[in-house]
């Protein structure tokens, strides 16, 4: 097995790639965590519908990317405020597995209503960039994952800055970190909570609507990833979203040089590996629960 | 009387705060001990740590002569320490019979093959457990929720029925966690009345609470402590009266003190 | 329920389980009886360690597929007869349940539901890849029907005594269980695990044992099914299971011994009344679930204990 140096370095790159959309998810789903101390087993869906949004929207758009990115994060925005108002806004911190089990069921009700309106047949999404690539010696990578990739890291720099600089950022840091305490400041849990869900699937539509033109669309793609996203947030501490973004940087590099080295169950298997060690060890992640840390 | 429980020098600390700095004190046995302070003195800490709820970063505790340093909560409790919450704990969704029964279950002799077998000494077990329950009860004076969910039970009630709890299994010592903050007068005369006769009958108390005319009225000697030390110690008379007492809980001066008692008498 | 009429009527009903083959000849509703013993064994199992103890898990599902493949390749690839295979099941999963369990159980419980829905679907993974062992998506066809004492079971009727008769066993198991000490114990562990702590009893020993035997009983029950199916394969972790078993257990009311039972008898029509489309009968599934749990997040049984409680309270007032 000889080690080619591009060979490594292509993967390195495929997995800083995948490790950021890993990153996307986990963050949405460790923000939610940490306002709302509750896991939306829902998340992959909303991603899903991310993927779909961007498959319907390009065609209006004559295959323009941007715009068609853009739709897509809003509209997911929407069925994410949706969701809270409809469903989340009712629970209170302490009904966990309750949560679980209405975002379980409404995670069934999105799988098999796609899957009833549009069929399990895998879509490919086509976009302005087609297959074109940018190369670099002998690596090649298409446009669409650059960008994909540019655009979660647009995204989180956007996160810092909003949960360090607005109020509403603040809002969210204080809740996670002390939620009796910002109660008593007059924080308004509804609202911080809706605001963070939002958010969440926000990140959660631009994933899906940047993997859109990678992989194949189904109806079950989400549910593929997510439980990655929860060992992830395991990993780096519920609630801590800079833990969450290592580990899933971390875990997207693991896997691109085992998937590139060994078969492929094997790598499926690192994760849940990587997990039970870490338990084991640092019961409570590796990062400490920050509570939102920012930096 | 012998101490059943002497802490030495214990020693916590989170975050750069000394919530305990070397306070050492002992519980002499078929005693009432009160432990007080204002807050932030470490009465909660002590007690968390003394029963196990939190680990201690120095000093000893032992128990009718047995060290029990470091020790988790359930192997402190199985050598003779009950203790209650001070947000009160109790199994709100089983009857008060229930409640007694799980209480006592760790400190008899039967086993999961005994109750398989409905063995003797099972039977006995339970029947013993099921009378001393029925004492405990009668004291208490719920006698007619015995097969009610004590999640309706007022919160005086549910503190009446934690007290029960903790003296199941025959306990060297109990340590109550504030047994009557936020509890109604007329209760806290109940739970008074209570804790006087079990301890008539040999029960040994360390009381935290802030409730100070409670304290005055029970306890036989009294532990003060302030910012994580112990203060002064003594008869709860004494205590009334000593100066550094009356300044750091009270903030007042031996003069002002004496004015407020002549004005209440 | 009064003590009494309990264990009556579940004996009649027992009985009157026993007796579906003997009252009708179509393997159709014969298979639907079975699968109606099974799930509600598996749910009841699910019960064990979330309504009594208080731990959501999805590991289930692990658990019921690695039973069905123990129990089949027990037969199949090592030459042992079936109920070896069931004991292997059994075997396998406590084990893994312990190992598992063990780091998981002593962090919280947020962490608990994540690692064992992993499990499950690392389970899942593992069955479609592990080829060598577990023969790939292809799975394990043509598993033969169990015998004892020289008889075949051969047919579905013939094989409805067999579940039959593991489901009384399992559920009688359950009871005691649930009835005894130890069930009192996890009811107190669930409700309130620092009191437990303080009246001298170690939770840990408590939760992992009710994880470790639900572990056992899903993965026998799981061996049991897949030998009613005939075949083993990846499709046998489909999620659907777990749907099944939490729905049972949540519309039945968890921690409700009798309810769970109960609804996991009548639930089993369901899916039969449910057929017109597959997908839209998961996304009544998945609605049942999401109503459920604002209408009647404590189940069927639940909502009757609320009704008990307030009487019982206006009778003490």
């Amino acid at each position: 097995m000889t080690v080619d140096a591009t060979y490594l370095v292509q993967l390195t790159l495929n997995g800083i790639a995948l490790g950021l959309l890993y990153a996307l998810i986990a963050v949405g789903l460790s923000l939610i965590f940490g306002v709302m101390e509750i896991i939306n087993f829902a998340h992959g869906e909303l991603l899903m519908l991310g993927a779909f949004a961007m498959a319907f929207v390009l065609p209006v758009t004559g295959l323009l990317y941007w715009p068609a990115l853009a739709a897509a994060i809003l509209a997911i925005m929407l069925v994410g405020w949706a969701i809270y108002e409809v469903l989340l806004v009712r629970l209170r911190t302490d009904e966990f597995e309750r949560s679980i089990l209405i975002t379980l069921g409404l995670s069934i009700i999105l799988i098999h209503l796609m899957q009833y309106f549009f069929t399990a047949t895998p879509r490919l999404v086509d976009t302005q960039y087609g297959f074109n690539g940018v190369e670099i010696g002998s690596i090649r990578i298409t446009w669409t994952r650059v960008i994909g990739a540019g655009a979660a890291l647009a995204a989180f720099a956007g996160l810092y800055l909003v949960l360090r600089y607005t109020q509403f950022g603040r809002a969210m840091r204080a809740i996670a970190q002390n939620r009796e305490a910002a109660l008593m400041v007059g924080i308004r849990p509804r609202v911080v909570a809706r605001n963070a869900v939002v958010l969440a699937a926000g990140l959660c539509g631009l994933a899906g609507a940047a993997i859109a033109p990678i992989q194949l669309v189904t109806p079950y793609m989400g549910q593929f990833l997510i439980f990655k996203a929860f060992a992830l947030v395991i990993i780096g501490g519920l609630g801590n979203i800079p833990g969450a973004i290592a580990a899933a940087i971390g875990l997207g590099l693991i896997e691109s040089w085992i998937g590139g080295f060994f078969e492929i169950a094997w790598q499926e298997g690192a994760v849940f590996v990587i997990m039970i060690v870490v338990l084991f060890l640092r019961p409570d992640g590796l990062f400490k629960k920050g509570g939102m840390r920012v930096g | 009387m012998s101490a059943i429980l002497e802490v030495s020098d214990l020693r916590k600390a989170y975050a750069g705060v000394h919530a305990l700095d070397g306070v050492s004190f002992a519980v002499e046995a078929g005693s009432i001990t009160g432990l007080i302070g204002p807050n932030g003195s470490g009465k909660s800490t002590a007690i968390d740590c003394i029963s196990g709820f939190q680990k201690l970063d120095g000093g000893k505790v032992v128990l009718a002569g047995q060290d029990i340093t470091g020790r988790v909560a359930h192997h402190i409790a199985r050598t003779g320490l009950m203790r209650t919450f001070q947000t009160v704990r109790i199994y709100e969704r089983l009857s008060l019979r229930d409640n007694l029964a799980i209480a006592n279950q760790q400190f008899d002799a039967a086993n999961w093959l005994d109750e398989l077998l409905r063995t003797r000494r099972y039977r006995d077990a339970v029947e013993a457990a099921e009378k001393r329950a029925r004492q405990l009860v009668e004291l208490i004076g719920l006698q007619r929720y015995w097969e009610i969910e004590t999640g309706i039970l007022s919160y005086g009630q549910k503190k009446l029925v934690a007290l029960a709890a903790a003296l199941m299994p025959h306990p060297k010592v109990v340590v109550l966690d504030e047994p009557v903050a936020g509890v109604n007068p007329s209760r806290i005369r109940e739970i008074e009345a209570a804790l006087g006769e079990l301890n008539r009958a040999g029960e040994t108390f360390l009381i935290v609470e802030h409730n100070v005319e409670f304290i005055t009225n029970l306890c036989h000697r009294v532990i003060v402590l302030d910012q994580g030390r112990k203060l002064a110690e003594g008869t709860a008379a004494a205590i009334h009266t000593d100066p550094r007492v009356l300044e750091a809980y009270l903030g007042m001066t031996p003069e002002m003190a004496e004015a407020e008692m002549r004005g209440a008498a | 329920m009064k003590l009494l009429a309990a264990p009556l009527a579940s004996m009649v009903a027992a009985l009157l389980l026993a007796a579906l083959p003997l009252v009708t000849s179509s393997n159709y509703v014969i298979g639907i009886g079975l699968s109606a013993l099974i799930f509600t064994v598996a749910a009841a199992a699910l019960n064990l360690i979330y309504g009594y103890t208080g731990l959501l898990s999805f590991a289930q599902l692990g658990f019921w597929g690695i039973g069905g493949y123990a129990t089949a390749l027990t037969v199949v690839t090592f030459g042992g007869n079936f109920w070896w295979g069931l004991l292997w099941a059994a075997l396998v999963n406590a084990v893994l349940a312990i190992v598992v369990g063990y780091p998981t159980l002593r962090t919280n419980r947020h962490a608990f539901v994540i690692v064992t829905l992993t499990f499950a679907l690392l389970v899942t993974l593992i069955a479609r890849d592990w080829v060598s062992l577990t023969r790939g998506p292809l799975g394990i066809p043509n598993l033969p029907a169990p015998e004892a004492f020289g008889h075949r079971f051969a047919g579905t009727a013939q094989f409805y005594w067999v579940a039959w008769a593991f489901s009384v066993a399992m559920l009688g198991f359950l009871y005691a269980l649930c009835s005894s000490r130890i069930g009192r114990t996890l009811v107190a562990i669930k409700q309130n695990e620092p009191l437990v702590r303080a009246q001298g009893i170690a939770p840990v020993p408590y939760k992992l044992a009710a994880f470790a035997i639900s572990a056992a009983i899903t993965g026998a029950a799981g061996g049991v099914y897949c030998f009613h199916l005939g075949i083993i394969d990846p499709l046998f972790l489909d999620f659907y299971y777990m749907q099944t078993f939490l729905i049972i257990v949540i519309i039945g009311g968890a921690g409700s011994f009798w309810g769970v039972v109960v609804a996991g008898v009548v639930m089993s029509a369901l899916p039969e009344l449910l057929r017109f489309s597959e997908d839209l009968r998961m996304v009544i599934y998945g609605a049942i679930l999401v109503v459920a749990m604002f209408v009647m997040p404590s189940g069927a049984a639940g909502w009757l204990r609320e009704r008990q409680l307030l009487r019982m309270r206006e009778h003490v007032r």
